[in-house]
């Protein structure tokens, strides 16, 4: 059986058909796991193979080449677009991230903000094509604990943040100026999930193309 | 030496006075259910699978005041599920079984363990369980009953936890596996089995309990040419695989002599056209001759599953009037999307009604079946995980409302036939779950299904739920919030954060030294809580 028919028939009920996790049942996301500190094809194949003890997660019982496939058919599942190639220059895009990412976003050594998510080890994670439709529409697609969300309490204060976590009882948020703060919902007059992400939209004239590569090949380069 | 005489002369009045308490519960006590408050003794505190206690001391005046008394560190985890028992409470001490087959018996005043026990599962271990848990020990006299995810029936003598016998209910390697809290009824333990994700066979089993020696079993799905052999193809192979489990506890009707359980999905789970018919008894509830294991009657939930929506619920015995006529009644809110209400007795379907926003089906037919509006052709059905799931639901008798967990998610299921290989899943198929699922506590009027009232959360959950006479309704939910709400208004009074989901697990409440205590098991933690003194 081929690693992808192997999948769905044994990984996907928890993992998803598309390998991204569900999180109700706290299955991770599977095209996130590469990147990682010390997690490697062999790793993988190891997790496979003998399962995460006192987990839900069951060792199996398949033969070597299959556990092979299904490494290399998770590895195609990361939408990192295969072997690209970052010919930017990773000087320009050092600077170019000083100036219009890192008031919000961290990469590597560099410093930046929290407002955003890491970019350390983005281009494993993440195709070239799907970073440049990020910066060129950040509302595209906002991943869970960076929603926007305003939040207005009873005494008539109005903060507006990403939306970390919620329960019945309370929301915990990252504000604006990168602070954490939390909210009894007790004490909250309405709260507004926001459509438009907290990140403004790059356009061809604010990075034109030639930008762009320099950007990702200074990504590439920060691990 | 001076020591150990005077040791020996202080211990002799407590020994005499425990000796005493040591016969530990009989069949006549767990018949009594609620009516010694300092006990729990079966899974839902009494046979009819209502969780409500007769308990008032912690009141909705009040219960704004419950404190932690102490928390109880199993340290062991179930990533990615719960920590699902329900404690046995008897003479002071919590008998608590928990993940990876531990199990302890616990002072309740102190919440310090009297021993533990841990079994050796094989290496090749299967997951027939989908998870290593356990819901809870079955208790008769002084002994223990719990089954094991290696599929076997443990009894252990509740002083040590030294076992006494350990009998095999089935093969493991194939992907059986057990994990619900034994129903002891009168010289029987009866226990289902988990496994039908697997190529397996379901069945619900009596044993004795002093011997261990089986004395029936019912299988879920029929042999070739027994009645309901006619609901799959005529082949004896689709049949010895065709799923079925029990993995969830049933309750018990000792005058009319019935035991009412559910039964899960069939195998494959996804893909249906291997097993063209509507698949007897899977997603079914059957009603069985608690002497012979004979079934009585049943009723189907979902005919020809193919969204893995096991009906593995516990099902709620309650005897009301039935529009002006008293009837005996069980309900059951099933992972299809249905509420549904039928007369104990002989299975007739008194009520099937939508709770959550399904758009799989809106109403039950005059033929007793659901009028299928979308097959998932036109997507979002509810989830494989359904609209509510094991997580114990409860009644107040005085309100006439059903408490459920309820579930609302989107689901598109892609069927693709399976491989079988012993020991491995067979689900048949993948689904694609929308990730912004939501859910509820939900109070449903019995005699139309009408919800009375609901609390939301923010996430799809599987806490259960557990009722009081002094009209409090106890829930726990996805985010680690154990909560008490007005009975009849659901307005929340009380909540306290456990640091883990609560999952699979409904609270229990009993009596000590005069003060009402409440158990909540969450994560790696067992919690106590009680009103200041």
């Amino acid at each position: 059986m081929a690693g992808g028919a192997l999948f769905r028939a044994q990984c996907a009920t928890c993992h998803g058909a598309d390998g991204k996790g569900i999180l109700s049942i706290d299955a991770p996301d599977l095209t996130l796991m590469w990147g990682r500190d010390g997690v490697n094809d062999e790793y993988v194949f190891n997790v496979v193979r003998d399962g995460i003890p006192g987990s839900i997660m069951p060792p199996h019982g398949f033969g070597e080449t299959e556990i092979w496939m299904l490494v290399a058919f998770m590895a195609s599942l990361v939408e990192f677009g295969g072997d690209a190639d970052f010919m930017g220059d990773a000087g320009n895009g050092r600077r170019l991230f000083a100036e219009n990412c890192a008031e919000c976003h961290r990469a590597g050594e560099e410093a930046g903000g929290v407002l955003g998510p890491s970019l350390t080890g983005i281009t494993l994670r993440r195709a070239p094509d799907a970073l440049v439709q990020s910066i060129r529409e950040p509302s595209g697609r906002i991943e869970r604990g960076f929603r926007p969300v305003t939040v207005e309490t009873g005494i008539g204060e109005s903060v507006t943040g990403v939306l970390k976590n919620e329960d019945a009882f309370s929301l915990q948020l990252v504000t604006e100026d990168q602070s954490l703060r939390a909210f009894h919902r007790i004490g909250v007059r309405q709260i507004t999930r926001l459509g438009e992400s907290l990140m403004p939209v790059f356009s061809e004239a604010d990075l034109d193309a030639d930008e762009l590569a320099d950007l990702l090949a200074f990504l590439h380069g920060n691990q | 030496m001076r020591f150990a005489v005077r040791l020996l002369f202080s211990l002799v009045p407590l020994l005499a006075i425990t000796a005493f308490a040591q016969d530990g519960p009989t069949y006549e006590d767990i018949l009594d259910g609620f009516n010694d408050p300092e006990r729990w003794l079966t899974y839902s505190g009494d046979y009819s699978g209502r969780r409500h206690s007769p308990l008032t001391q912690i009141n909705p005046e009040n219960v704004g005041r419950l404190r932690p008394i102490w928390t109880f560190q199993t340290g062991t985890t179930t990533r990615g599920r719960g920590f699902e028992t329900t404690p046995l409470v008897d003479d002071g001490a919590l008998y608590v079984t928990g993940s990876n087959n531990y199990a302890w018996a616990i002072d309740a005043r102190s919440g310090r363990a009297f021993w533990s026990y841990r079994r050796n599962l094989p290496d090749d271990l299967t997951y027939g369980a989908s998870a290593p848990v356990n819901r809870g020990f079955g208790m008769l006299g002084n002994q223990l009953f719990m089954v094991t995810l290696d599929a076997h029936l443990l009894s252990m003598d509740r002083r040590t936890g030294d076992i006494l016998w350990d009998v095999q209910l089935a093969d493991y390697r194939i992907g059986y596996a057990a994990t619900l809290a034994p129903l002891v009824i009168d010289n029987k333990v009866i226990v289902g089995i988990s496994g039908g994700e697997y190529a397996t066979r379901g069945f619900i089993d009596a044993y004795a309990p002093v011997t261990g020696e089986r004395l029936w079993r019912f299988n879920t799905i029929p042999g070739p040419g027994e009645p309901g052999s006619e609901t799959w193809p005529d082949d004896p192979e689709v049949l010895a695989r065709g799923g079925g489990g029990t993995w969830m506890n049933g309750s018990y009707d000792p005058e009319l002599n019935l035991i009412y359980w559910g039964v899960g999905n069939p195998n494959p789970d996804y893909f249906g056209d291997l097993r063209p018919g509507d698949n007897l008894y899977s997603n079914s509830i059957v009603a069985l001759d608690a002497d012979r294991g004979d079934l009585r009657w049943h009723y189907q939930f979902t005919p020809h599953d193919i969204n893995d929506w096991d009906s593995n619920h516990m099902p709620v015995l309650v005897d009301t009037e039935w529009q002006g006529e008293p009837r005996k009644l069980v309900m059951m809110a099933n992972r299809n999307g249905f509420f549904y209400v039928l007369d104990r007795t002989d299975g007739e379907l008194l009520l099937g009604e939508p709770f959550t926003a399904t758009t799989w089906a809106r109403e039950i037919g005059p033929d007793g079946r659901p009028v299928i509006l979308n097959d998932g052709s036109r997507g979002c059905l509810p989830d494989p995980w359904g609209s509510t799931n094991f997580m114990p639901p409860s009644y107040n008798p005085k309100l006439e409302l059903f408490y459920v967990t309820a579930r609302e998610t989107c689901a598109t299921y892609v069927p693709e036939e399976p491989d079988y290989t012993p020991g491995q899943a067979s689900f048949g198929g993948v689904v694609f779950i929308e990730p912004d699922g939501a859910g509820a506590l939900r109070a449903l009027d019995i005699h139309t299904g009408e919800l009375r009232w609901e609390f939301t959360y923010p996430s799809p959950t599987f806490g259960g739920v557990m009722t009081t006479a002094s009209g409090l309704v106890f829930a726990g939910d996805h985010e680690g919030n154990f909560m008490a709400f007005d009975a009849a208004t659901g307005e929340n009074l009380w909540h306290y954060q456990t640091g883990s989901r609560i999952w699979g697990a409904a609270a229990t409440t009993f009596m000590l030294d005069g003060r009402q205590h409440v158990l909540i098991p969450s994560g790696t933690t067992l919690t106590a809580f009680a009103l200041p003194d």
